[in-house]
């Protein structure tokens, strides 16, 4: 047997899977009082953050709009005042903040988007957030004093780093996939389905060292049909075909590939028997990429006590948001397509009655460049760094901005570029306004893993740098 | 008697007639026995606990050491081997040993030196490093492990050897047995090439998988063909062969305005939501004439071998339809003349066409790029994904490491940022050039300069050892300026291990052996004749290099999972594919097959391709690129893709499947008539699809499945076969 086959006898997951028709009981708190869900939307390819929210004020203690305005407007990227969306922002003295227009309600949508959760305290905002050896100031960065995480400003290294929350070696580990290893067995023992799902191939963030994910269509495919393979009848002759598959995923399993092949093959055919009965949803989402993805999970967790599983966690991802160029219409389009994804999948969470025990989050490669790249109706951005993050659900503690403080004694970065900036990685020409972050990434997911349930003493096996950072509980959940 | 005499020479006379033939067609190479001899690890005499001595027996030059029985985590072992036969050239670095725990978990111990081992003929001692160098897991378990070693694609058997300590619960191998010294039967005189060997090719299963990694798919003609001709009178003939095929040219497409709805250059001369309307968007603003014009190369075209590698490099130097980014058909087949031409060309020429092409220019933004508002995006991909890669290599691409064990950069944001100066200033051609034409976007013609817009600042470029234009004066013209940035980046010490490696993982092997790659590697770096960036040598070295060759391939971690477009095209192929009625060719419009398994050709997600070179397998530690595309889900449309192909087939469906596809069960049908065991036709699909690695256990499984279809339907049974066949992990997995 190659390794790969005996590692996947040592799997709680296909060990679990196997005994499914012996243990199918509702007694276990799946699906119950316990259940909670984490659901990571990635905004893939760097989401422009400073296009996002946007300062709504005349203060000059902080940045204000026309800070923004000065930097972005002369190119033509800059929103309007008039068209934000205002936030009122405890953490930031009751100063107003402007959300993109694209995130409240929008020709064509189906609901009203998700600006009117920031004022029913179900939506919060991590600032300045990005990928963190360790805490650094801009002088640590220029000095090189302190270690930075590999190849910044790059999509594939920095996809990595938000996904495996380590930034200072490549990992072959996501966060969500050892977060998984390690809830399985004591929340999902008898799942009748991975722990963690990605509607969106295979990522990273899913993969752990002994639990496989799940990977499926999204909503334009039935549950029962996402993993069923077809062709195959109740005739003698079919049966003996179908068995035959079957076993063949155990023979030549001393071929390394062949054997990974098989694996990922058999976790999908024990899935399907667990999926062939599933209940549709209420709520209305919209026919796009990301609202599809979010509905099949939504299936999913609706389905929850029949797939025996207390702990959930979902990969979807929206793409496009490597706006080098034509930024402006792109943006809005992505940004209301997130929205309203988002808003029906909140509002579907209530219907199921589990809003507080459902949380999406998102991360991205980047933050963009302050400054522009090109003008007029090609304008665009380049990759930046300290990037901020929107995190929705019952549990969360919303209206309000979270993360550590600048060297302005707030969240919120100052939106100066160059030397005058004190948030800027660069001075003089090659300064573009990208943001060091003061919020790591690990302190942001790990705050969500510890309200998931995961164990203070696992805490730094699931995040290795951790303790690098001086806490672990941003306080927004 | 004098008549059988002649009967009895008749094969050297034949010989002798091709040999003649051939030699004076002037490209006649002589195929050498592809096969490599499988390693055996020794043991002690009594066990398979393995025949070690602690410490470096090599280094140390001291005779033999006390073995011990067990060895400490990060100690070195010296191991021996029988059975390699190493070329010159070929070394450490060739081999590798596997460790596997009793947890099942795999490692591997980083191979220190490998000599001929003292007092025993024919044997090696091979000096390890117990510490895991792959990094997935934190360490094996103390107790036994199961030591493997690797050579060409071929592996040992399987010895124990103490780790930390001895004992623990691990099995050997089921049937193991001690392979000490004295058990190896004295070395066989190498064998003389007999005169059957020169009536062609016999190594079938070796023909067949060299079809695989250098063709779209393997049929019975080109492997007749290839019997005849061997492999390296084979790649003569593909080197200088036209392409594409006279009668599928490269689709003329002409042109069309960026808004799709302008009447006189767009489609808006049609009214909308009407079938013209329709098929001119078809036509101009998708993908989907360069998708059909493809895919009827891959199954019919001639000239695989530049239609390949042309493929390969589109996964490389990516450019792509998805989401709009490359609107037009034309700005594709303009691109992909570019791969195509340079396929078998200069790495060089083919930097510096690609970076001017347009469509690259547009999809990462270089034709935007002005002094005024650079924009960084081509800067970094070229360096990142198309030539030297983000970390220094040896030139067997394994990483360099810098003194805390880290790797190395190979650039930082100050060369991006140079790299984005050097290539400002560019943009397309609307009226000089042959393709511009008011209303229109010059997508096919070279960008070029406006040296007003151009950065004339100097600027830093790599630096690496004797490096070539390190540094650009200012108030350079930007052709000047960019040949020398290109120099730059070219004589870079990376670029020859990493597409080396990039080359192979797509044709050959996910996982190559640094050996490998540094075969490769050095051709690249110079031809022979001190050429650098010759991609016809460099494609001859990877599909003649002894780790692709061989009838059989037992090593664990060799081969690749088929990409959804060859795991398609492979089975196509081998059933002599044609449209749904099998009166005629296919229309090549496949992407009701491939897309639901993760790649739609020609609209990759990013420039980052439809999977990385460096993907992980889940749960594993092995590197297996084409993973990427394989998820519980991709796999079950895997097997559904295998069941439309076999019990069905893409029906026409006008108007965008004017023919649709089939394969042709003729000849399998007419093999499970002939032969109700079933066993002739088993016998034929191992040859076509497996080149005749099926187990015995694998075929104690299929046979009595399909068997178990009524003889009076021997259509029926050759489906059932086929699909069991096409469908398994065994074949999914290119090997």
């Amino acid at each position: 047997m190659g390794a790969l086959a005996t590692q996947m006898q040592h799997m709680g997951m296909v060990s679990a899977l196997a005994q499914r028709t012996e243990k199918r009981s509702l007694d276990s708190a799946a699906g119950g009082d316990d259940y909670k869900a984490l659901v990571l939307i990635y905004w893939a390819g760097g989401n422009d953050g400073n296009n996002m929210v946007i300062p709504n004020h005349s203060n000059g203690s902080v940045s204000n709009y026309a800070d923004y305005s000065s930097v972005r407007s002369s190119q033509g990227l800059a929103l309007s005042q008039a068209s934000l969306l205002p936030i009122s922002v405890p953490r930031m003295s009751g100063l107003t903040y402007g959300l993109h227009p694209a995130l409240g309600p929008v020709s064509g949508g189906i609901n009203n988007g998700i600006h009117e959760l920031w004022a029913q305290q179900k939506f919060a905002m991590v600032a300045n957030c990005g990928t963190l050896v360790r805490p650094m100031t801009k002088a640590e960065y220029l000095n090189n004093t302190k270690p930075k995480p590999y190849q910044l400003y790059s999509h594939s290294d920095q996809v990595s780093q938000s996904q495996t929350a380590i930034s200072d070696t490549q990992a072959y580990t996501g966060w969500g996939g050892r977060l998984s290893d390690r809830m399985t067995p004591g929340s999902n023992p008898s799942g009748l389905i991975p722990m963690i799902t990605s509607i969106a191939g295979s990522q990273l963030f899913t993969s752990g060292q002994t639990t496989l994910p799940m990977a499926i269509n999204d909503a334009n495919t039935a549950l029962a049909n996402v993993l069923n393979p077809s062709g195959f009848s109740t005739s003698a002759a079919s049966v003996a075909r179908r068995n035959a598959f079957n076993q063949l995923r155990t023979v030549d399993l001393q071929s390394e590939y062949v054997a990974a092949a098989s694996g990922i093959t058999e976790l999908a055919m024990q899935a399907n028997n667990a999926l062939q009965t599933t209940q549709e949803v209420t709520v209305t989402f919209p026919n796009t990429g990301i609202g599809r993805q979010l509905k099949q999970i939504a299936r999913l967790i609706k389905n929850r006590s029949a797939l025996n599983v207390s702990r959930q966690v979902f990969y979807c991802q929206i793409g496009g948001f490597d706006t080098h160029n034509s930024q402006l219409g792109q943006h809005t389009n992505l940004l209301s397509q997130y929205s309203q994804a988002v808003r029906a999948f909140y509002d579907e969470m209530v219907v199921l009655g589990v809003s507080n025990s459902v949380t999406t989050f998102t991360l991205s490669d980047f933050n963009r460049t302050f400054t522009p790249a090109g003008t007029g109706g090609s304008v665009g951005t380049d990759h930046g760094w300290g990037n901020h993050m929107f995190v929705i659900g019952g549990a969360v503690n919303g209206g309000n901005f979270y993360g550590m403080n600048t060297s302005n004694g707030t969240p919120f970065p100052t939106l100066v570029v160059g030397t005058n900036g004190p948030d800027d990685t660069n001075n003089g020409s090659g300064a573009r306004g990208r943001w060091v972050p003061t919020t790591s990434v690990e302190q942001y997911t790990a705050t969500l893993a510890r309200w998931f349930g995961l164990p203070e003493d696992q805490m730094t096996n699931v995040f290795p740098n951790l303790e690098n950072f001086p806490t672990s509980d941003l306080g927004f959940i | 008697m004098v008549l059988s005499a002649v009967r009895q020479m008749r094969p050297y006379i034949a010989a002798l007639i091709f040999t003649v033939v051939f030699s004076l067609t002037g490209f006649s190479q002589a195929d050498p026995d592809p096969n490599s001899p499988t390693p055996v690890l020794l043991s002690r005499a009594d066990s398979t606990r393995a025949m070690t001595d602690e410490g470096s027996v090599i280094l140390s030059r001291e005779s033999s050491r006390r073995p011990g029985e067990s060895f400490q985590p990060g100690s070195k072992v010296t191991l021996y081997a029988a059975g390699l036969e190493f070329a010159d050239d070929e070394g450490g670095n060739s081999v590798r040993i596997y460790a596997e725990d009793r947890n099942g978990r795999l490692f591997r111990f980083p191979v220190l030196s490998v000599g001929p081992a003292r007092k025993l003929r024919n044997v090696h001692a091979i000096t390890v490093w117990l510490r895991d160098d792959i990094g997935y897991w934190n360490a094996p378990a103390e107790g036994d492990v199961l030591l493997r070693l690797t050579w060409r694609g071929m592996s040992s058997n399987r010895v124990r050897l103490g780790y930390g300590k001895t004992g623990g619960e691990i099995n050997d191998d089921t049937g193991a047995y001690p392979t000490p010294p004295e058990s190896l039967p004295t070395r066989p005189a190498k064998q003389e090439r007999t005169s059957e060997a020169l009536y062609g090719y016999r190594w079938s299963g070796d023909r067949i998988r060299f079809l695989e990694q250098a063709t779209f798919g393997s049929t019975p003609a080109l492997d007749h063909r290839l019997r005849r001709i061997g492999l390296r009178t084979y790649l003569a003939e593909q080197f200088s062969a036209p392409y594409p095929s006279q009668d599928n040219p490269y689709p003329d497409i002409e042109l069309k305005s960026t808004d799709s709805s302008n009447v006189t250059i767009g489609c808006g001369m049609y009214a909308s939501g009407t079938p013209e309307r329709d098929a001119c968007n078809r036509h101009h603003y998708s993908m989907y004439p360069v998708q059909n014009w493809f895919m009827k190369e891959a199954l019919y075209g001639d000239t695989q071998l530049r239609h390949k590698v042309a493929w390969a490099l589109s996964q490389i130097w990516v450019i792509s339809g998805s989401g709009g980014a490359t609107q037009q058909s034309s700005w594709m087949i303009a691109y992909h003349k570019l791969l195509s031409q340079h396929a078998f060309g200069n790495y060089r020429d083919l930097m510096r066409d690609i970076t001017l092409n347009p469509g690259m220019g547009n999809y990462l933004d270089m034709a935007r790029s002005r002094r005024q508002s650079p924009n960084e995006n081509y800067a970094r991909e070229i360096l990142q994904l198309f030539t030297i890669g983000l970390f220094m290599l040896n030139q067997d691409g394994t990483l360099v490491l810098d003194g805390n064990g880290d790797p190395v950069p190979t650039y930082d944001q100050e060369d991006v940022e140079s790299f984005t100066k050097v290539f400002t200033g560019w943009s397309f051609c609307n009226q000089t050039c042959p393709h511009s034409a008011p209303g229109i976007v010059n997508y096919k013609d070279p960008m070029i300069l406006t040296q007003g817009n151009h950065d004339v600042t100097a600027k830093t470029l790599l630096d690496y050892p004797n490096a070539v234009n390190r540094n650009i004066e200012p108030n350079l013209n930007g052709n000047v300026e960019l040949e020398q940035a290109l120099d730059n980046i070219f004589h870079h010490p990376n670029v020859a291990p990493f597409v080396s490696k990039l080359l192979i993982q797509h044709l050959v092997t996910s996982d190559p052996t640094p050996a490998y790659v540094g075969r490769v590697s050095a051709v690249f770096n110079n031809n022979g004749f001190g050429v650098r960036g010759d991609l016809k040598a460099v494609v001859k070295a990877i599909l003649l290099d002894p780790e692709a060759r061989g009838d059989v391939k037992t090593d664990p971690f060799y081969g690749k999972l088929r990409e959804p477009v060859q795991f398609v095209t492979n089975i196509l192929k081998a059933f002599n594919v044609g449209s749904a009625d099998l009166s005629q060719q296919s229309d090549g419009v496949l992407t009701n097959l491939t897309n639901p398994l993760g790649q739609n050709p020609f609209n990759s997600p990013t420039v980052f391709n439809y999977y990385s070179p460096d993907y992980v397998i889940p749960g594993t530690a092995m590197l297996g690129p084409e993973f990427g595309l394989m998820t519980t889900g991709t796999a079950v449309a895997r097997a559904n893709a295998v069941n439309t192909m076999v019990f069905s087939r893409l029906s026409v469906s006008n108007p965008t499947r004017p023919l649709g596809t089939s394969i042709d069960l003729a000849e399998l049908e007419a093999l499970a008539a002939a032969d109700p065991t079933g066993n002739r036709l088993l016998d034929e699909l191992d040859h076509r699809l497996l080149h005749k690695t099926m187990s015995p256990q694998m075929r104690a499984l299929i046979l009595p499945a399909f068997t178990a279809v009524s003889a009076s339907n021997p259509r029926a049974r050759a489906q059932a076969a086929l699909y069991l066949v096409a469908s398994s992990s065994q074949f999914q997995v290119q090997r």
